[in-house]
């Protein structure tokens, strides 16, 4: 007795379709509603950051790093200016240090929310989403009264940040963490615990610990299946170090450990420990000049660096080499969403349409870092 | 079959509960209500003194602008932008420091640093800004800066322009010189001798 196999039907879903999070064209083949393959096709959003990079100043690159990944610009700064530093070997005051770790963290929770309330979106739970968007306008509302901007900020400099935190700056931030704790008990009572969110998304879209491994997918995801990798713990870069927090791991809450609901939680995890290090570097943060140790001139000596921080997707890594021109020679990124995407086929065969939607936004994916 | 009913207890129970906060946000209404009427009601733009050279200078990026009397035309702006949005073109000034009544050129900027050079053209494409403010940092002058910055009381911060055709984001800051004008100050005539 042979097996019957039907016709395969392709589904064409993007380049314009509001839950593949930008415009990303996956081609989805199907027996049935059940998905054998997925093709995902990128380049939609290709803007050339690695050639231009090449054609411009080191600082002038810093507005492209931002473009990267706009949902967490403040990260993609963060990552190039660390590099950069480390090329030059220069120590920023520590001032600067724990600034930049505030507004990353500040990002991170800005990224996570709008990842957490469009993934209930993508499941189909409308008022979370604009919950959480309410409380993401306060993080911007404070970047844009230390910086200007509120999407992309160019905030990081090579050697320091563009401008010294406002004088009032501490008691917004606490003021807004007193707001904010509370408010991630909310989250959960609206959609965590909600059974239909439970039902589309535990036991879905399990990826194993070896399988997320030799994808190299990283961040919240890889953490999401029980692997404990977090930059900011085992490589710590900047003032990492000094900073008491937990790193978050999936344990199968509802279904089994590596599925959709687990890397949910991480990132709801993530939010909390984001809030225990703010916390304490607003606490710490000392006085000092923020523009003591800018270069005169970005030149730095011939080689080449790499250096990976933890942003909100992932293991975020440049490769800076330098030929000792004040042009860069070649700039790699190495974007944690590209390889999120790569392990999607994998993951979705044998599941349903409308899981493929749930698997998806479960990655977080940002396609600007993807196609760079 | 008591997994049945207690899946729908469930469902019932977190339904409820995520229902309870909705409904407890909208008998509040007059407390949480975090929407405005836009275009009668805005927020507040934040202003401050960043301690940045200028007394107050507002951080908030929404417009480039040019004080072209106080532009020595160094061209430092156009080589800092990464997205060549800057265009500008000089001719040397016969006499450094001299006003050019017929060009309404002022010799000196607002600082006192005698000019060289009379600004002919300085374009600023905002269609291609990137608003990074670059631009701002290196000009010997602060001539050019991100509108509400140094003159605010002038400039009033200006976030939401908008035009009916492209080409009128590009904003033209240099004085208006005919071609006449501009051949009379490349080929200075000899002054005829009394």
């Amino acid at each position: 007795m042979g097996v019957v196999k039907g016709d395969q039907m392709i589904l064409n879903i993007g380049p314009q379709h509001p839950s593949t999070h930008g415009v990303l064209r996956l081609e989805v083949m199907t027996d049935g509603e059940i998905v054998s393959e997925i093709r995902p096709h990128l380049g939609y959003l290709h803007r050339c950051f690695e050639k231009h990079s090449e054609n411009v100043t080191y600082e002038q690159v810093i507005p492209f790093t931002d473009r990267c990944d706009y949902l967490a610009a403040m990260n993609s700064n963060f990552g190039y200016v660390v590099a950069m530093e480390e090329l030059m070997e220069i120590k920023v005051p520590e001032r600067v240090d724990y600034i930049r770790v505030i507004m990353g963290e500040l990002n991170r929770i800005a990224s996570h929310l709008l990842a957490l309330g469009v993934y209930g979106l993508d499941i189909g739970a409308f008022t979370p989403f604009l919950y959480m968007l309410r409380d993401r306008e306060r993080i911007l509302d404070m970047f844009e009264y230390t910086c200007g901007a509120r999407l992309l900020y160019n905030y990081m400099w090579v050697g320091g940040v563009s401008h010294d935190l406002p004088k009032d700056f501490q008691k917004i931030c606490i003021g807004f963490l007193d707001y904010f704790e509370p408010q991630i008990e909310e989250y959960n009572n609206l959609l965590t615990y909600n059974k239909i969110f439970v039902e589309r998304t535990a036991d879905v879209g399990v990826i194993p610990a070896d399988v997320a491994v030799s994808y190299g997918v990283t961040g919240p995801n890889l953490r999401g299946s029980g692997v404990k990798w977090d930059v900011r713990k085992d490589e710590p870069y900047s003032i990492y170090d000094r900073f008491d927090f937990e790193v978050p791991l999936g344990d199968g809450h509802f279904g089994t450990l590596g599925d959709c609901f687990d890397r949910y939680w991480v990132r709801m995890l993530e939010i909390k420990e984001s809030v225990k290090i703010l916390r304490q570097a607003l606490k710490d943060i000392p006085g000092g000049d923020v523009h003591q140790m800018l270069p005169k001139k970005i030149r730095p000596p011939k080689g080449s660096v790499y250096r990976r921080t933890e942003s909100p997707r992932g293991d975020l890594g440049y490769y800076i080499m330098s030929d000792g021109t004040p042009t860069p020679y070649r700039v790699k990124m190495r974007s944690p969403a590209f390889t999120a995407l790569s392990v999607l086929d994998e993951v979705s065969r044998g599941w349903m349409i409308s899981d493929v939607i749930a698997i998806l936004g479960s990655l977080d994916i940002v396609l600007g870092e993807i196609d760079r | 079959m008591s997994k049945y009913f207690a899946n729908i207890y469930d469902t019932v129970n977190t339904l409820w509960t995520g229902m309870r906060i909705t409904w407890g946000h909208m008998i509040n209404i007059k407390r949480d209500n975090v929407t405005l009427q836009y275009p009668e009601e805005r927020w507040p733009r934040p202003e401050r003194n960043i301690g940045f050279e200028h007394e107050d200078y507002n951080v908030i990026r929404s417009r480039l602008h040019v004080d072209i009397d106080d532009c020595i035309g160094c061209l430092k702006c156009e080589r800092a932008c990464p997205v060549d949005c800057i265009k500008i073109d000089t001719i040397k000034a016969p006499n450094r420091g001299e006003d050019i009544p017929e060009v309404k050129h002022t010799g000196e900027t607002s600082n006192g640093t005698k000019k060289a050079m009379v600004v002919s053209r300085f374009t600023i494409d905002m269609s291609e800004c990137c608003y990074c403010n670059l631009c701002t940092y290196p000009c010997p002058e602060e001539c050019i800066f991100m509108v509400g910055g140094p003159n605010s009381s002038k400039h009033p911060i200006d976030y939401e322009f908008s035009e009916f055709d492209r080409t009128d984001l590009i904003y033209q800051f240099a004085k208006k010189l005919s071609p006449e004008q501009k051949d009379g100050l490349q080929n200075p005539k000899p002054e005829a001798e009394a």
